[in-house]
């Protein structure tokens, strides 16, 4: 019988982090995984499609190559190549994972964990007591009614990042984060995309704003944008036929990309009598589940399905199962970024939240910085909302090149309550893409130097 | 010769003070009686008269410590030769140590200052309260008159009694909503006030345990005479053995005394309560000296003069005028002596020796309808005698009860100076003359 003082149940970013932190505080700690360290963000989520974005990027900037002096010649590309290499990063990236369980003594049980009871888990053979559960079992793609990958035509992200083939023609179900971005990867890779959705707008998390200009942008790349519409009926044989909206079309293959849902069978938690909410696991504010001894973190909690919140979370049942006070999470300051062309980066509150309250609003084009124009990166926007009596920074939101190594400046802001006085106060270097945020608060302020 | 003007000497403990203004100008004329300076110590503000007619020259600017007796100036009798200037200031404090900053807040706006150059202007309590909130006054730029750092300059630069850790949300919703920050319990990270902390006190404003209830908690500076009496009495239970008891005496006799007194003595005195007690412990002390004494690590004084200070309430706290020689007065006398330093305290014009000495405090809550408390020695004195209320109680005639009205004293003393046997019997002593009032007429 092993015997530990916490069994994390996944090992994904919220799953290992957890592991790692809990070592930190002295707890003896096992992680069962049933496929690789890292979890669905390092094996099949942010880091290949990152892989095979920044491909995307790298052969779109070589396609203005002449412009700034440098003659190429014509320019090929290899998606196999593509793919393999990014099936190589995240392979690197979870071999790092192993190495860091190791490091921090955490045992690893590879395969199928089941919670028996609070306080008993098996992978397999083995039996594990432990004290503490962390389910962080995560999610997986959402099914579409009785639509359903079938792995040829019919894609699942995971297909959508390993394809056998390169699509003349590419329906992309579903305008979220993951669906614009494979639309901007085989757009680059001159797919003819349609992006079909469901809501009034693409990204529609997003400020209405910042995804109206994401999709100029995206019908520019050549991208075709159905918003508002359904897809009644998918038919696979040679092509796949599409029926949306009454109408038939047809494509060469069709990603689904409509969001996730809760891994809860795999772990044997939708026997144990955990409570559910809308489909996800129920936590207080510390990640306790209504079960004693059992904790939950990163997407089997729900949304934002996003690694970085999986990440905070564990730190948070990490410190609590440690007999520490960890500072509850608040969704309002987790930001989200997607790494589309061009990039999209949020925080906070939308325009559209603050119907009826006094709010200032900022906004700086990325045209009028001088390190975008210099860099040919001039379509974008920073627009931040600020409170119009307390000048408290409520949201930001930004799109253009680069903007998602940029939020977690207004990140930084907005967790430590700063209000416009201590953003305008900080110097921001020259000549950078970031000169543009402080340009947008002062801008909802009526400072604004460079308009 | 010139007549000196000196700082004076205001109680046993005063050991600096300044002029904080000169009522008559460098070079005036001065009648004898007439307002001469204002004096400015730790503890009071005090206006001094002329004690001489002439012409006054001054030989301190105002704000500068001195210590007690100091010239400060001096007043020339008619056909005296009067120097052009008489500036000439003795620096008697070398240790207040203010000089390290010799281009400090000085501000060269008369000729005479070149005297004081070097030295910073600062009030007493300015310079108390720096030390005691660390802060470097120095670097201070004073707001007082002539430029002269007071106290409120220091608890500006340490704003407040502490930093108070707020986000600058927090800090700005505060000052929006009038919530006082040093009242609020911060939740965030290393107990910082975050945005969360204010809106929970908003969204209680019934709340008591919110305490500021959302409105404007009102703050009662810690200055003057509050801070004063907060250092006095927090010093006192620090630094001595105190511990108090109760006797009751029978004031049937005294009762039916001060009746007859108030005929007796109708538009010359009107004798109270205290008074008696005051007359009776003056004689209790002179038996029992040990109460009256004051204790040093060295060794126990006791003091051959009997003076009884009595606390007076006034509105801005407490002050305790002392019967001089309580033991040698009358009566009749401490009655009209209590009147006159009662009446002044309120007035708040009690004169420079209506203050110090005393030997012996009486606290009376009385009035209040206090029973017992322990009241705290007024230091560096050995012993404080509460006098409570006058009630309907019972003695014993055999079996029989009888009502008789009586009287506790709370008596607090120092265990370092006396022990309790012989504080019970000077306390006895009081409660025997006190219950046996014809023997205060003699």
């Amino acid at each position: 019988m092993n015997e530990f003082d916490l069994m994390v149940i996944g090992g994904g970013p919220g799953g290992y982090a957890a592991a790692i932190r809990a070592s930190q505080l002295g707890l003896s700690v096992a992680l069962a995984e049933k496929e690789a360290l890292g979890g669905t963000c390092l094996n099949w989520g942010c880091i290949p499609t990152k892989s095979l974005l920044h491909s995307a990027e790298l052969l779109r900037n070589l396609g203005h190559a002449a412009q700034l002096g440098i003659n190429l010649g014509e320019v090929h590309f290899d998606l196999s190549v593509m793919v393999s290499e990014s099936r190589r990063a995240a392979e690197k990236l979870s071999q790092g994972i192993q190495h860091l369980m190791k490091k921090n003594n955490v045992r690893i049980f590879a395969g199928d964990a089941v919670i028996s009871s609070p306080g008993l888990v098996r992978v397999g053979e083995a039996e594990i007591l432990a004290d503490n559960i962390i389910v962080a079992t995560g999610a997986s793609p959402r099914r579409l009614g009785a639509i359903e990958p079938d792995g040829k035509l019919i894609w699942g992200a995971r297909e959508a990042m390993t394809p056998g083939f390169l699509p003349e023609r590419l329906l992309i179900v579903g305008a979220g984060a993951i669906g614009v971005e494979f639309a901007s990867f085989y757009a680059a890779l001159n797919s003819k995309v349609t992006l079909l959705e469901v809501a009034a707008q693409i990204l529609p998390v997003e400020d209405s704003e910042i995804a109206e200009l994401a999709a100029t942008a995206f019908r520019a790349q050549g991208i075709e944008i159905l918003t508002g519409c359904s897809l009644e009926n998918l038919e696979s044989s040679e092509t796949v036929t599409a029926l949306i909206d009454g109408e038939a079309r047809e494509f060469d293959a069709v990603i689904l990309s409509v969001g996730v849902q809760a891994n809860l069978s795999g772990a044997g938690v939708d026997k144990l009598g955990l409570e559910l909410i809308d489909g996800f696991i129920a936590v207080n504010e510390v990640q306790q589940t209504n079960l004693p001894g059992i904790y939950a973190i990163g997407d089997v909690t729900g949304a934002p399905c996003l690694a970085h919140k999986a990440t905070h979370e564990a730190m948070i049942a990490a410190e609590k199962i440690a007999g520490l006070q960890p500072q509850p999470i608040q969704k309002k300051r987790i930001p989200g970024c997607t790494y589309s062309y061009p990039q999209i980066a949020s925080i906070g509150l939308k325009e559209a939240d603050l119907r009826g309250r006094p709010f200032k609003v900022g906004r700086f084009p990325l045209y009028a910085n001088g390190k975008a124009v210099v860099s040919h990166q001039t379509d974008g926007l920073v627009k931040t909302l600020f409170d119009a009596e307390s000048g408290e920074l409520l949201g930001a939101h930004l799109i253009g090149e680069g903007v998602t190594e940029l939020i977690h400046g207004f990140a930084i802001a907005i967790g430590l309550e700063a209000t416009e006085e201590s953003l305008i106060q900080t110097i921001f270097p020259h000549p950078t893409v970031s000169e543009a945020m402080h340009e947008s608060v002062l801008n909802a302020f009526g400072r604004t130097l460079h308009l | 010769m010139p007549k000196e003007i000196y700082l004076v000497k205001v109680g046993m403990t005063m050991t600096e003070g300044m002029v904080s203004e000169w009522f008559i100008a460098d070079g005036a004329e001065v009648i004898k009686g007439e307002l001469l300076y204002a004096l400015e110590t730790e503890k009071i503000n005090l206006d001094v008269d002329a004690d001489a007619s002439g012409t006054v020259r001054h030989s301190v600017e105002t704000g500068i410590n001195l210590a007690p007796g100091d010239v400060v100036g001096y007043i020339y009798e008619a056909g005296e030769a009067i120097p052009e200037t008489s500036l000439t200031i003795a620096v008697t404090e070398p240790a207040v140590s203010i000089e390290a900053a010799p281009d400090a807040q000085v501000k060269p706006s008369a000729p005479s200052v070149a005297a004081v150059s070097g030295r910073l202007k600062s009030s007493p309590a300015a310079r108390r309260l720096a030390g005691e909130l660390k802060v470097d006054i120095t670097a201070l730029t004073g707001t007082g008159p002539a430029g002269r750092i007071v106290e409120a300059d220091v608890l500006l630069a340490s704003s407040g009694p502490g930093p108070v850790k707020a986000s600058p949300l927090a800090r700005r919703l505060a000052e929006q909503r009038g919530i006082d920050l040093s009242t609020v319990r911060g939740s965030g990270p290393g107990g910082r006030i975050v945005q969360a902390d204010l809106d929970g006190l908003e969204s209680r404003p019934a709340s008591k345990a919110a305490g500021t209830a959302g409105s404007t908690a009102q703050v009662i500076p810690m200055k003057g005479m509050r801070k004063t009496i907060a250092e006095r009495m927090q010093q006192s239970l620090q630094n001595s053995a105190q511990l108090s008891m109760d006797m009751l005496a029978g004031m049937d006799d005294a009762v039916s005394m001060r009746t007859q007194l108030l005929k007796e003595w109708e538009g010359e005195a009107r004798p109270t309560y205290t008074d008696f007690v005051v007359k009776a412990t003056a004689k209790a002390l002179r038996l029992h000296p040990q109460m009256n004494s004051v204790f040093a690590p060295t060794g126990i004084t006791l003091l051959d003069e009997i003076h009884i200070g009595i606390a007076v309430a006034v509105a801005e706290g407490l002050l305790v005028p002392v019967i001089r020689n309580a033991d040698q007065l009358s009566l009749k006398e401490i009655a009209v002596e209590s009147a006159r330093l009662a009446s002044s305290a309120r007035e708040g014009s009690l004169g420079l020796d209506d203050y110090a000495g005393g030997t012996f405090t009486l606290s009376a809550l009385g009035m209040y309808g206090v029973d017992s408390f322990t009241p705290i020695i007024n230091q560096p004195q050995s012993g404080i005698l509460g006098i409570n209320r006058i009630f309907d109680g019972l003695t014993w005639d055999q079996d029989r009860p009888i009502k008789t009205k009586q009287m506790n004293l709370s008596l607090t003393w120092d265990h370092r100076v006396i022990d309790g046997a012989p504080a019970a019997e000077f306390l006895a002593t009081v409660v025997e003359l006190i219950s046996q009032p014809y023997r205060l007429l003699v």
